[in-house]
């Protein structure tokens, strides 16, 4: 057995013929000694790649497909061959474009509320005080949170009614009633900017606090004995320390606010009149609501491009960031 | 001499003025964050906990007045929470289980293995990861359809598996780079086959890894709603996640189930993601930060 698998996964490149090692030989290149089974990591990652291939790289080709087509889910109808009447439906219908604005706002909005109050909170919880792993903790408690709760929550808060909110809307002045926050489209947007980056802040906080920890502390007091101000060390030493993690987390915090589907969809649905409908939402709508499943698929390729997009950049940085671990 | 200690003094007080001035606010803007983080959630137990004639009322107490805990009773005699609950916690084990095992795999071919194209299945496995989930859905529910899969528990937890089952390579693999290379060498010496290094070294030495990836499948399956919201449509297959979104405050449900309803649901994640939050952010951020 062990025979013909060195046999099959013989390498003349790099001589790593000799499958019987002796322990001299062992001694001598001890990370070779244990690369006995050619084939073993191919058995291993097999399973994985037709799992993974079934159930998500075949749908997505499936996807691909229909968008070109027509599908009658209810009738018993194979689905028709259409060719491009989905897509130049989607590059002719204003709503689409509404929805890549709405997209973008949200996307852009979380990103910078989210990455600066995790920039902000995790440079706050760099310095030394009391009572911090306990702060650490609760600062925590939205990330550990489920969504659907997290909406339950929220909802609760925001009722026009009875929440909590409104205590502190009314001291602003010129606020005598209680505002309808989700169905006024600025305000409903606003929200959902403020919930998705309350829920992901603490994430992006944990990992910027990470890279600060790593940054060497010489380099500050060296920089103190030279008479460098709090800013100049901030921007000098600081920022280019945890450069690379922030540019991995604007990446990171784009494919997840883009991704963002369970607040959004249970607190407005998309709406009030589309206001807060991301991609993602009008996906879904497309074709659960309006059962429209071959728009729904050509507007999920659309999606599909985009993240695939802003995958490959994280998957550039991730490779940077992880050569300079290493 | 004197003047000159006299000023020294007194730039010491200066300084340790300046000094307390600085830990105050440090603690100000702490507790503030703290505020903000925990608030919501402290609303959540308060709107549990308290009868609702103080919440539903404007402006509420911000403090409970009263406690009560008849509510849970009520909740579970008007919805039927012990069944979604049920149904949650058999797609997550059947997730977890799947997603484990699978892991176990793919981490130690990418941890401890080199391979051509090994680059490539990391590749695929971030570009999996990547993808919001809504893509999969619309082909998988046409699939699942004309396979007489809707409506099982089961051909759930598979997606859900197939879903997070790159971060859980990526956790277990950062687990498994940290046992030492000479170990395994040794045991090598000692006429371990391969695959017996790794069930009798890399994993025993990876417990804490392993529970990890348990932890975060059996959640990520436990809180998902997307998937589950449409492939389970009977009401007799519904998770908590869907039957929760189902809930109506105040309009059909009374203020305190309804917030009860969230609290016993998100007890255990919240522990246990505490718990593994430093295994969580390296496996989604891919290893390339350790948390």
């Amino acid at each position: 057995m062990t025979d013909l698998a060195a046999g099959r996964g013989f390498d003349p490149s790099t001589g790593s013929g000799h499958r019987k090692l002796n322990p001299s030989e062992q001694t001598n290149t001890p990370a070779r000694a244990r690369k006995r089974i050619h084939w073993l990591p191919y058995a291993l990652v097999l399973p994985i790649i037709l799992y993974e291939g079934l159930l998500i790289v075949y749908p997505i080709a499936q996807g691909i497909y229909g968008s070109f087509t027509r599908i009658e889910l209810a009738s018993k109808n194979p689905p028709v061959w259409v060719g491009w009447d989905n897509y130049a439906r989607m590059f002719r219908d204003p709503e689409f474009w509404k929805v890549i604005q709405t997209t973008l706002t949200f996307t852009g909005l979380v990103i910078f509320v989210a990455l600066g109050a995790g920039l902000c909170t995790a440079l706050l919880f760099n310095r030394p005080f009391r009572a911090r792993p306990v702060a650490r903790g609760m600062l925590m408690m939205p990330w550990a949170l489920p969504e659907v709760p997290v909406v339950m929550i929220f909802i609760w808060i925001l009722s026009p009614q009875f929440g909590v909110v409104n205590i502190l809307a009314r001291m602003l002045p010129g606020v005598a009633e209680n505002p309808q926050w989700l169905q006024v489209p600025g305000l409903a947007m606003g929200w959902m900017v403020l919930i998705a980056s309350w829920k992901a802040f603490p994430f992006y906080s944990l990992v910027i606090l990470a890279a600060l920890q790593a940054v060497p502390q010489e380099l500050y007091e060296a920089a103190k004995v030279d008479g460098a101000s709090p800013f100049q060390l901030f921007w000098n030493i600081t920022v280019p320390g945890i450069g690379t993690t922030l540019e991995l987390l604007v990446v990171l915090a784009s494919i997840f606010s883009f991704k963002q589907f369970t607040i959004i969809y249970l607190m407005t649905g998309g709406g009030p009149s589309g206001a807060t409908e991301t991609i993602v939402i009008r996906i879904y709508n497309t074709a659960f609501r309006f059962y429209d499943y071959s728009y729904a698929t050509a507007l999920g390729v659309a999606g599909f491009v985009v993240s695939l997009v802003i995958g490959i950049f994280f998957v550039i940085l991730q490779a940077r960031r992880a050569q300079e671990n290493a | 001499m004197t003047t000159h200690a006299a000023d020294a003094e007194s730039a010491g007080k200066k300084y340790k003025v300046r000094q307390k001035v600085g830990q105050a606010a440090l603690y100000v803007t702490v507790a503030a964050v703290s505020l903000l983080t925990v608030f919501p959630v402290y609303w959540m137990a308060v709107s549990t906990f308290q009868p609702n004639k103080y919440t539903l009322h404007f402006p509420p107490p911000l403090f409970p007045q009263e406690i009560t805990v008849t509510q849970f009773a009520e909740l579970f005699g008007h919805h039927p929470i012990a069944l979604w609950l049920r149904n949650s916690f058999l797609i997550a084990v059947m997730a977890m289980l799947l997603c484990t095992a699978l892991s176990v795999l793919g981490a130690y071919a990418l941890s401890s293995l080199r391979w051509k194209g090994r680059s490539t299945f990391g590749l695929f496995l971030l570009v999996t990861q990547m993808l919001p989930e809504i893509l999969v859905l619309i082909p998988l529910y046409v699939i699942y359809r004309r396979l007489n899969m809707l409506n099982s528990l089961p051909a759930l937890s598979l997606i859900d598996a197939a879903f997070i089952l790159p971060i859980c390579i990526w956790i277990l693999k950062g687990v498994f780079d940290t046992v030492p290379p000479e170990v395994l060498d040794a045991a090598v010496v000692d006429g371990c086959t391969e695959l017996s290094v790794v069930w009798r070294i890399v994993l025993p030495l990876s417990a804490p890894g392993l529970v990890a990836v348990a932890v975060v499948s059996f959640f990520f399956a436990w809180n998902e709603y997307l998937y589950a919201s449409i492939l389970l449509g009977k009401a007799e297959f519904m998770p908590a996640s869907v039957g929760l979104s189902t809930l109506k405050a105040i309009a059909s449900t009374p203020v305190e189930q309804y917030m009860a309803a969230g609290m016993i649901f998100s007890i255990l994640p919240v522990l246990f993601y505490l718990t593994m939050q430093r295994y969580i952010v390296s496996g989604l951020t891919a290893g390339a930060v350790k948390g």
